[in-house]
């Protein structure tokens, strides 16, 4: 099932052979192999395919503990061996470094197949299929009255192997295939219109939503926006719908990633050990459960995710880090060299029915625009649009309005988590109700 | 893999010479010629698609960072490789490959032409080359060129610049990125040009700390510049400084008051509201699929009639300048809003087409691996009259915005701004720093409400972001007084 191409593998190892011959003390070298499709439909016709192969190197290196980087997606020789070249000459202006360095060599058994991340099936999906999914998605959209105009739908696979090789004797491969589809649409009338959509993405073609799932979410988040009202400054719990929470906690990444924490720009900084949360607030990576988007076999050093326990029961237990922020910080690498793998707030036992049931006036967040999120101070403030609750139930929907909080305080006013957790990308939570928040509006 | 390759050229580019824009450059290094050229377009064409292009790129971005008071890390990232399009009528066709051989180009040729399936036919193909005739960068003593201790000295003197403002910064970050991107673009209808385009950037971050607080802030400099911009325009130092700066503000801002409000945008960085509430939704794409609000409104009144907003990439040296776009069209200045009037559209070739409009240079693309949409280049409010410190003057209570974490709109025109570090406006004056605010409204309501226009045109240099494509853009303004905006805030 893996379809690496071992051509590849040998080029890694050669050049590594390369650089530690031109006198480097540790060479990494990775390289990324991929075939893209994409169909874009509108109004039923294709608008845009795309389909392509192509491939890149990257390149690390590094002489009395400096280190220097180069990438290429010129893979002939002669521009390799220049950039190693070169790579040798410009770390000697570098300063030394004493946390350099390649990550120490880690004897764990990779079980590539155990974590389902390549589907055959999707590599013999013909291209026929994937523009008729992406029609159907599109037109049992356009078949609802409500929806006036469409951006289009979408299908797209990708197929790739990433190799890598280090002079530590790291030589590895994997392979993985994703397919998404997504249709994104517009409602309402005159100058008062909303945009809104939806978009699966999934390792197995087998669970990736229906184009009748997929549809039919689209059309409930954008309708229920149709007439919404502005609404006056105040300050009410929040409703997190998953989307929103997995935002959140894209931000909560910036705050726990090893790179902001040495660098002080995170409020979670030397905060370790201490109860930053709610005891109901659990938060993981873990890049080894099969089949989720975020698993893989080793991070972008080479090094094994592992299931990090970043907030346990409200307590900070650890950073994710790659190796070098780990030896900065005095700690061990948690394998998030390419970033978090599987970051997920644990799910809890309320419904999200339940969850609006609880609330007496509030905010229902389903979306945010724009950017807002300082991870120094944890401060938040976007521009957000949703429903009204109240008395338990959802009402009218709002728009125009802004949301603003501070991460710090929020993760201890977390006051309900939801059992409605689905690994759909590679941050991942469920319904969340925050105590309060500050939704601005006239 | 690339076949076997001309020694000769090995390395003019990798050497850090800049070499003139001309299709040699592909033929020299991977023995392209303009013959090979000219059958892949036709190649494209075979299953009856109307329109053929190639865009060939070798781009080297070069990077130094500083961090920790270290130089951390040097870089060098090459892109090399070929995009093929086919158009016919509404549907677009690509295919991309990093492999300059024929047989690959081949390849992408036929699976882009693959979008035309009915009949086949053989359009023959007779490319003229085409020379710029302005040239919008500086290409004199470029960054690309330049040594890397010349360059390290650069980072040091904005690291320090920041460091050494103020004792309460403890943590500071530098970055110098110097990109030189070659283009040859041949298309069916004869063209066949080239050019080369420099891009640079220096940044610097700074962390401040006090007893109570921590805050960080950053500045930039560069555009399409050579070394003299450093000397002259901004020196490394004002960037540093003006980092620090923003990181020792913030340390004593207070929250936005939430609530309906007169607002005053400072001149340059706000730039990224014209951007945003007013670029993106005249991108002809939206207009002719009728999704931005904006289609319906050509020749109407869309703003207040002292509003004039054109988009220009022909100015020197902007991070947005371009003597061609992505497409082969030479740029021009295209008037957006004239006395508040809607005038036009930013079109890239297909929508032109469709729309039965002319191309006006804004088909961008982020590299070989996309087809071009319609994009802005550097988008400009003109400026007005009024010294901003009148304009402040005329707020009795309101908020000031000086800088940005960004900005985003949506095709329905509602927007979002996060104002990263803004003023309270009390009785005709700045007084106290505010963090965290969001602006938020619909680009007609601003578009109208804009009341008094600046003497003090200032730029914003952005990265901005579409259908999942970066591209590098300016955008400028003046001070403006927005009568009353939704500012959201926590008090």
């Amino acid at each position: 099932m893996n379809r690496s191409d071992k051509n590849l593998l040998l080029l890694a190892e050669n050049l590594v052979f390369y650089g530690r011959k031109k006198g480097a003390d540790q060479v990494e070298v990775s390289i990324g192999e991929g075939n893209e499709f994409s169909v874009e439909i509108r109004e039923g016709e294709v608008e845009r395919l795309v389909e392509a192969g192509s491939n890149g190197l990257s390149l690390k290196v590094i002489l009395d503990r400096k280190v220097a980087t180069a990438s290429s997606s010129d893979l002939s020789k002669e521009t390799l061996n220049h950039l190693v070249d070169r790579a040798i000459e410009r770390v000697k202006v570098s300063s030394p470094d004493p946390f350099a360095g390649l990550p120490e060599k880690e004897r764990i058994p990779i079980h590539v197949k155990k974590l389902k991340i390549f589907d055959p099936e999707i590599v013999k999906l013909p291209p026929e299929k994937k523009i008729a999914i992406a029609k159907k998605t599109e037109s049992i959209c356009l078949s609802d009255e409500r929806i006036k105009k469409t951006y289009g739908s979408s299908f797209g696979t990708y197929v790739g192997t990433t190799y890598l090789a280090n002079s530590n004797g790291f030589s590895g491969s994997y392979s993985q295939t994703s397919c998404s589809c997504g249709v994104y649409l517009q409602a309402g009338e005159g100058n008062n219109l909303f945009d809104e959509g939806k978009f699966d993405f999934s390792r197995n073609l087998d669970s990736l939503m229906t184009p009748e799932t997929i549809a039919e979410e689209a059309i409930h988040r954008v309708t229920r926006l149709i007439g919404a009202r502005k609404m006056k400054t105040q300050n009410v719990p929040v409703i997190m719908e998953p989307l929103m929470t997995a935002s959140l906690l894209g931000f909560l990444y910036t705050c726990i990633d090893g790179h902001s924490v040495y660098l002080k720009q995170t409020f979670l900084a030397d905060k370790l050990g201490e109860k930053i949360s709610n005891s109901m607030v659990t938060v993981i990576d873990d890049g080894l459960m099969p089949g989720v988007p975020g698993a893989k076999p080793f991070d972008g050093e080479g090094v094994p995710p592992r299931k990090t326990t970043v907030i346990d029961k409200g307590v900070l237990k650890n950073y994710l880090m790659d190796t070098y922020e780990a030896r900065k910080l005095e700690m061990k690498s948690t394998g998030n060299a390419s970033g978090p793998n599987n970051l997920y707030l644990a799910a809890g036992k309320s419904s999200p029915d339940d969850i609006i049931k609880s609330v007496d006036k509030g905010l229902l967040l389903t979306g945010t625009i724009g950017q807002g999120l300082v991870p120094t101070t944890g401060d938040i403030s976007r521009g957000a649009f949703g429903m009204w609750i109240e008395n338990g139930e959802v009402t009218y929907p709002v728009a125009e309005i802004t949301i603003s909080g501070n991460l710090g305080q929020i993760l201890k006013e977390i006051e309900m988590v939801g059992n409605d957790l689905e690994f759909k990308r590679s941050i991942n939570g469920p319904t969340i109700k925050i105590k309060e928040m500050t939704v601005g509006g006239i | 893999m690339v076949a076997e390759s001309n020694n000769l050229w090995s390395n003019l580019l990798l050497k850090g010479k800049i070499p003139s824009p001309h299709f040699s450059f592909f033929n020299d290094r991977f023995g392209v010629t303009p013959e090979d050229m000219r059958k892949i377009l036709e190649i494209a064409l075979t299953k009856g698609g109307e329109f053929s292009e190639l865009f060939f790129e070798y781009r080297i971005i070069n990077s130094v960072s500083m961090e920790e008071d270290i130089i951390k890390e040097s870089s060098q990232r090459i892109i090399l490789g070929a995009g093929i399009r086919v158009l016919k009528g509404e549907q677009t066709g690509y295919g991309y490959t990093n492999d300059l051989t024929i047989d690959k180009m081949r390849h992408a040729a036929l699976t882009a032409g693959a979008i035309a399936s009915i009949g086949s036919k053989h359009t023959a193909v007779d490319l003229r080359e085409k020379k710029i005739s302005h040239q919008v960068y500086d290409l004199n003593r470029p960054l690309h060129g330049l040594k890397l201790d010349s360059k390290i000295d650069l980072i040091k003197e904005a690291y320090a610049g920041a460091k050494d403002y103020d004792s309460r910064v403890s943590k500071v970050q530098a970055y110098l990125v110097d990109d030189i991107q070659v283009v040859t673009i041949a298309n069916s209808e004869g063209l066949l040009v080239s050019d080369v385009r420099p891009q640079v950037r220096l940044i610097a971050i700074a962390t401040a700390e006090d007893r109570e607080n921590r805050n960080t802030g950053a500045y930039t400099g560069g555009g399409r510049i050579g070394l003299s911009y450093f000397q002259t325009e901004r020196t490394p130092k004002h960037i540093g400084r003006k980092a620090a700066e923003e990181a020792i503000t913030l340390l004593s801002a207070v929250d936005a008051v939430a609530g309906e409000q007169p607002v005053v945008l400072g001149s340059g960085q706000s730039g990224v509201m014209i951007h945003e509430a007013v670029g993106h939704p005249l991108e002809a794409d939206g207009n002719r699929k009728k999704t931005s609000i904006m289609w319906d409104k050509l020749g109407k009144q869309v703003a207040n009639t002292i509003v004039n907003i054109y988009d220009d990439a022909t100015i020197p040296h902007k991070r947005g300048s371009l003597n061609i776009d992505d497409e082969g069209s030479f740029p021009e200045k295209t008037i957006l809003i004239e006395k508040g009037k809607l005038v036009g559209y930013l079109q890239d070739r297909l929508s032109a087409k469709l729309m039965n409009a002319a191309p006006n240079g804004h088909g961008r693309r982020q590299s070989y691996q996309y087809s071009p949409v319609p994009r802005m280049a550097n988008t400009i409010l003109a400026q007005g009259d009024y010294d901003p410190e009148e304009i402040v003057q005329s707020v009795n209570k309101g908020f000031y915005a000086v800088s940005y974490h960004g900005g985003q709109v949506q095709d329905s025109g509602k927007f979002t701004f996060s104002v990263k570090r803004g003023y309270l406006i009390e009785n005709g004056k700045l007084t106290t720093p505010v963090k965290n605010a969001t602006l938020i409204g619909t680009n007609l309501q601003i578009l109208n409400d804009v009341s008094m226009i600046g003497n003090d045109m200032g730029f914003f240099l952005g990265t901005c972001g579409k259908e999942g494509q970066s591209i590098p853009v300016t955008a400028g303004t003046p001070t403006l007084k927005i009568r009353k905006m939704t500012v959201g805030g926590r008090r």
